[in-house]
């Protein structure tokens, strides 16, 4: 490796402080200062490592085990998932920003779904609002069973990582027998959804709210007056509402410390604002208020997704009529158990030939969207989860730049650490709950 | 909650020179890199505005040459709109959120992508632009002066190149990860030849001679 790339060629580079030579290869170790001379040791962890949800590197400072700072050091997961949307067509995005934010991947198609139908000037049908809503809302139970499994693993219960898995599993089991996928579904499309739920959909549904709320009980009695859980996470990592916006933290973080802000009341989409649910809030912006917070959004989810079904309309589209825009492939189940249609291929193959036009050119070509740029933002398991779309008339778009609430709340990590020990960091990381994936996209 | 005409005219009172636009209801404000410190700070203290969350800072590369925007979605194959610069740009798109109001706004801060210079906006927004100054820069090669440690932050430390400039070549760049195999990129997409933040130009690295003899 000839030495001119280790030399960084900006400017800014020269005279800052050590740390801005802290990067993601690792190579710069040997430059540190010498850890002995003033009894301040840095200490790297990750960015392998069990706690660390994923490949996200810390290096801390430490005097004894006391914390002084903590420096997250990211982008090892990044795959430049914005830059390739914008070489692929409008429908081909959903199956981009699904990968971003792994444990909540339908909320990342419905963010960007809605920026596309504001930039297109389109609503999706009824029904298809209601279907999202109960799926994003079950998608939030299961990104947070997955907090309390990796969490409760980070502190020592370790039979909550078997427990909170295999809640979650039945939920990627409904997901799964209505996208055919466990996760990165790609069923949240512009226009609507890529095909309409089963017919014991409603059933599943409902077979899955009466078995959560006894399990979520359960771990609620095994935990809440656990003495360890309660002295791992009592006073740890407190940040009060102000702090939390001077870092731009939003979700579970945020109303943990007091201030109930959440974007289905305050934006609401979906038709979120017709069914009754509560915003719980908590005052001691702990990371036992975070618990606190969380199991009670688990709950609030199931109590919106109840009315959701009870509204539900039994039959409907659940994709805009234009066709223009909507996919033009028809599924029906075969004797196989998959299939396309046979009246569609029937219509497209044998009676109408501007039908086979229209198909060919929306899978090959896709449709354009307006010129134009717009910000579109759901309430995301782990904060506000913000589309910025730029759009120049084409099949394609121009820019998408994703708001991920998990590479925001990370800045926080340092302010919630310092002063605790080592081991605490854990639980400030647990508790804050980014997902890699999110934060390096 | 405040309307878009109140704040057009809170703020254009107090800035006369910011121009605004009202698309998709999204309410954006275009200024200039001198002023951006002086409106976030106004945005953020004044009562009306009352921004407190600095939610987001994108950036957006438009190069040098003829754009086309189409207005409608035709089937003509004929733009409707052309846009046409000589010297590329790079909107930096800040987004800012009231709670206590409710509302949203964009702040969008144009400047040429030879030489992007803007002030940070950590001066009034103490710690929430960091991350996201820090990647702007990273993407797009924006210069946020008075950051404190305005590093790549996705991208590996000694990577050429902003991967989200438009001018950003998509084959034919040597991968520079040390001690890795070496991998010729494919022959007919090998531009070989990049430009850093400053319009120099970089050729890709020496590895490939070396490898091949």
């Amino acid at each position: 490796m000839s030495s001119d790339l280790n030399t960084p060629t900006d400017p800014t580079h020269a005279g800052s402080d050590w740390d801005s030579d802290l990067f993601v290869d690792g190579a710069d170790w040997e430059s540190l200062p010498d850890a002995v001379e003033d009894d301040v040791m840095t200490i790297n962890m990750g960015p392998q490592h069990p706690s660390t949800h994923g490949v996200l590197r810390l290096v801390l400072d430490l005097e004894g085990e006391k914390v002084l700072k903590v420096k997250p050091i990211i982008g090892y997961l990044h795959t430049g998932i914005e830059k390739n949307a914008e070489f692929r067509t409008w429908v081909q995005g959903t199956t981009f920003f699904t990968r971003m934010d792994y444990l909540a991947p339908l909320h990342n198609e419905l963010a960007y779904c809605l920026g596309v139908e504001k930039l297109l000037g389109i609503e999706a049908p009824e029904r298809a609002e209601a279907i999202r809503l109960i799926l994003t809302e079950f998608n939030r139970i299961a990104s947070h069973l997955v907090w309390l499994a990796t969490g409760g693993m980070e502190v020592g219960a370790v039979n909550l990582m078997v427990y909170g898995f295999r809640e979650r599993e039945h939920i990627l089991d409904l997901f799964e027998s209505q996208s055919g996928l466990r996760m990165n579904h790609a069923y949240i499309r512009p226009g609507g959804l890529a095909q309409d739920v089963t017919d014991d959909f409603v059933e599943r549904c409902e077979a899955l709210l009466d078995y959560l709320p006894t399990r979520l009980r359960e771990y609620e009695q095994l935990l809440s007056k656990n003495p360890i859980w309660n002295s791992r996470l009592r006073g740890v990592g407190t940040i009060d509402a102000d702090t939390c916006l001077e870092y731009g933290i939003t979700g579970p973080v945020l109303r943990a410390a007091g201030l109930g802000h959440d974007l289905r009341k305050t934006d609401p989409y979906c038709n979120v604002e017709q069914y009754e649910f509560d915003v719980p809030v908590h005052s001691d912006g702990d990371s036992w208020a975070r618990y606190e917070v969380r199991l009670e959004e688990m709950r609030q989810s199931m109590r919106l997704i109840r009315q959701v079904l009870d509204k539900l309309p039994s039959s409907g589209p659940v994709m805009v009529q234009d066709k223009q825009i909507a996919w033009p492939s028809q599924q029906a189940l075969g004797a196989d158990g998959i299939g396309n249609s046979p009246d569609y291929i029937k219509h497209i193959m044998g009676e109408s030939m501007e039908a086979l036009i229209n198909h060919f050119k929306l899978v090959t070509q896709g449709f354009t969207v307006p010129a134009g740029q717009v910000y579109s933002a759901v309430e995301s398991p782990r904060g506000e989860l913000g589309y910025n779309i730029v759009s120049t008339g084409t099949n394609r778009p121009y820019r998408v730049h994703v708001r991920e609430p998990s590479f925001v709340n990370l800045q926080a990590s340092d302010v919630m650490s310092a002063g605790h020990s080592v081991s605490d960091v854990i639980v400030v990381i647990a508790s804050l709950d980014p997902v890699m994936g999110g934060v390096d996209r | 909650m405040a309307t878009h005409d109140e704040l057009v005219a809170r703020i254009t009172d107090a800035f006369p020179g910011v121009g605004h636009t009202v698309t998709f209801d999204e309410l954006t404000f275009h200024l200039g890199p001198d002023q951006i410190v002086d409106v976030l700070r106004f945005c953020k203290d004044d009562t009306v505005v009352a921004a407190e969350l600095l939610t987001d800072v994108s950036g957006v590369h438009w190069p040098a040459g003829v754009d086309v925007i189409e207005r409608q979605p035709s089937t003509t194959g004929w733009p409707d709109h052309v846009v046409s610069r000589e010297q590329g740009v790079i909107d930096v798109l800040y987004v800012l959120r009231s709670l206590r109001n409710g509302h949203r706004i964009r702040l969008a801060v144009r400047v040429t992508d030879v030489d992007p210079v803007v002030p940070t906006s950590l001066t009034v927004y103490p710690n929430a632009a960091n991350f996201h100054e820090r990647e702007v820069h990273d993407m797009f090669g924006v210069v946020f002066s008075g950051h404190p440690d305005l590093t790549r932050i996705l991208m590996p430390e000694d990577w050429i190149g902003h991967p989200h400039r438009k001018d950003y070549p998509l084959g034919g760049v040597d991968i520079p990860y040390k001690n890795d195999k070496h991998i010729p990129p494919p022959n007919e997409r090998d531009l070989r030849v990049v430009t850093d933040s400053h319009g120099e130009v970089v050729t890709a690295s020496s590895d490939a001679e070396e490898v091949v003899s």
